[in-house]
């Protein structure tokens, strides 16, 4: 017999390294036709950072993102932005790379104060053009690049954050672990064949508060991925260790989800800005994950009235757990 | 051991190489052609990274020894690109965000082709299926099978167009 069942799960979790520094920093400099390099050690494994950090300096300079170039992850021109992990690359590096390109906006404006005669304050730039006020002044950032090349200026700004946080105490564990968190919740529909023992995920709701999401489709695609993950966690996923050795070293004995495994994923992105946040962003990597393999166990719980309390619940696992009651 | 004399086609050009017949197509295509957007990921016909189209069929790479390609015909990635504009199925991954690490890409492109080819109005699960030998652990398939959707949509419409 087939039986449906539903489960949530709540999660929350702090971005960036438990109780310790973990500092990024970034170099943006502006070049002579006023598109810009970004500088920074952050590596893109996949989860789209160099984009997001492109954004971020385009945002901050007020020039196109085409006109943005990012040099990541290179140990010998880049400066450290500590690993990508913790869920802290928009967090960490994007504050890095949004100070770094204040830093260099503000060489910019400095210069186009004097060329203006106006207070550098109520200047600012939009599209590669300086403004004043709501207006725009029909002078292109180049031009004033040109004039500090002239001057022997350089037009390069460097930046670097550090998450607030404080060691925690001994004694009693108090402290502040991390500046920020993300929270997520996710419902689970899953479907559980009584007979085969057989779990079918058959929908996956995630809603996420990233802060603001820089990237909106790239939040999706990692909300996406991490259910997937999740999945795998619950039903397919298992190190077995024999005497120092992993049983199931290669991918025809380690089984992850394929897309017949998959089931639809909805996610729903919660902006809840982060003033910390470089445009208020937090983080998702790993928030993605983390709630799934509980929802879908608690959605099996439903469907069977059985509580499991091994991962992963596999067909096996399932049948003896309904044989025993 | 004596080399193997191997004549095959590859993204349409005729290739003639001397080879050793213990080489697997993935290695040929990659350290001796240097078409290096095929990707060797288990090495044991599980993941699909090395995905190749071998006379209209979908293979592993990794599979096939170099021998079994004479005087066949190879398409890999770097062959659906028509005088440099890209494949709409290249197009439509770029456009729904279903590239992420990048590694299984160019497997379910070439998957996602070779069902194409032959179902140009798929259902949902028959791209779940044209691509489960393809193994994705970044995007959890959603927008690759999206991509797929996109991409037939615009074949259709092509098609509707020529005939009209």
């Amino acid at each position: 017999m087939k039986k449906r069942g539903y489960g949530i799960a709540n999660m929350w979790y702090g971005i960036g390294n438990t109780a310790n520094h973990n500092p990024s920093g970034a170099f943006v400099d502006i070049l002579d036709d006023g598109t810009a390099i970004v500088l920074t050690g952050c590596a893109d494994i996949g989860q789209g950072s160099t984009t997001v950090l492109a954004q971020i300096a385009a945002e901050t300079l007020g020039i196109n993102i085409e006109d943005v170039v990012v040099v990541a992850a290179d140990t010998e021109v880049t400066p450290d932005a500590g690993a990508t992990s913790a869920s802290r690359q928009t967090y960490v590096s994007g504050n890095a790379v949004r100070l770094a390109a204040k830093n260099a906006r503000e060489q910019v404006l400095a210069k186009a104060s004097e060329e203006l005669n106006i207070q550098a304050e109520r200047l600012s730039i939009y599209q590669g053009q300086i403004w004043v006020g709501d207006n725009p002044s029909g002078v292109m950032i180049k031009e004033i690049i040109t004039q500090c090349r002239s001057e022997g200026v350089l037009t390069l700004g460097h930046g670097s954050f550090d998450p607030v946080t404080t060691k925690l105490d001994s004694e009693t564990g108090q402290g502040i672990p991390y500046a920020t968190y993300a929270f997520a919740t996710q419902v689970a529909e899953v479907e559980v064949d009584t007979e085969t023992g057989i779990v079918e995920v058959k929908k996956i709701v995630a809603a996420h508060d990233v802060g603001k999401a820089i990237n909106p489709q790239n939040v999706e695609g990692q909300i996406e991925g991490g259910c997937s993950m999740g999945i795998g966690y619950a039903l397919l996923e298992e190190v077995v260790v024999k005497d120092g050795e992993i049983q199931g070293p290669g991918m025809s004995t380690y089984l992850i989800p394929t897309a017949m495994d998959v089931s639809e994923v909805y996610p729903i992105i919660i902006e809840e800005y982060e003033a910390s946040g470089p445009y208020g962003a937090k983080g998702v990597g790993e928030p993605a994950l983390v709630p799934t393999a509980a929802a879908i166990a608690n959605a099996v719980a439903d469907a069977l009235g059985i509580r499991m309390y091994e991962l992963p619940l596999t067909p096996e696992r399932i049948i003896a757990t309904i044989k025993r009651k | 051991m004596a080399e193997f004399h191997l004549e095959m086609k590859v993204n349409g050009k005729p290739i003639v190489l001397d080879v050793d017949p213990g080489l697997r197509l993935l290695d040929v295509l990659r350290d001796i052609l240097h078409l290096t957007g095929t990707k060797e990921g288990c090495g044991e016909g599980e993941c699909g990274a090395c995905s190749v189209i071998l006379n209209g069929k979908l293979v592993d790479s990794c599979l096939v020894l170099a021998p079994q390609a004479n005087g066949q015909e190879v398409i890999t990635i770097e062959g659906i690109a028509q005088n440099g504009e890209l494949d709409s199925l290249q197009k439509a991954f770029l456009e729904a965000g279903a590239v992420q690490c990048g590694y299984c890409t160019p497997g379910m492109i070439l998957a996602a082709k070779v069902l194409l080819d032959h179902n140009s109005t798929p259902s949902r699960l028959e791209i779940s299926k044209s691509i489960s030998g393809n193994i994705c652990r970044c995007t959890g398939y959603t927008k690759i099978i999206q991509a797929v959707e996109i991409a037939a949509s615009r074949i259709a419409t092509k098609e509707g167009a020529d005939h009209a």
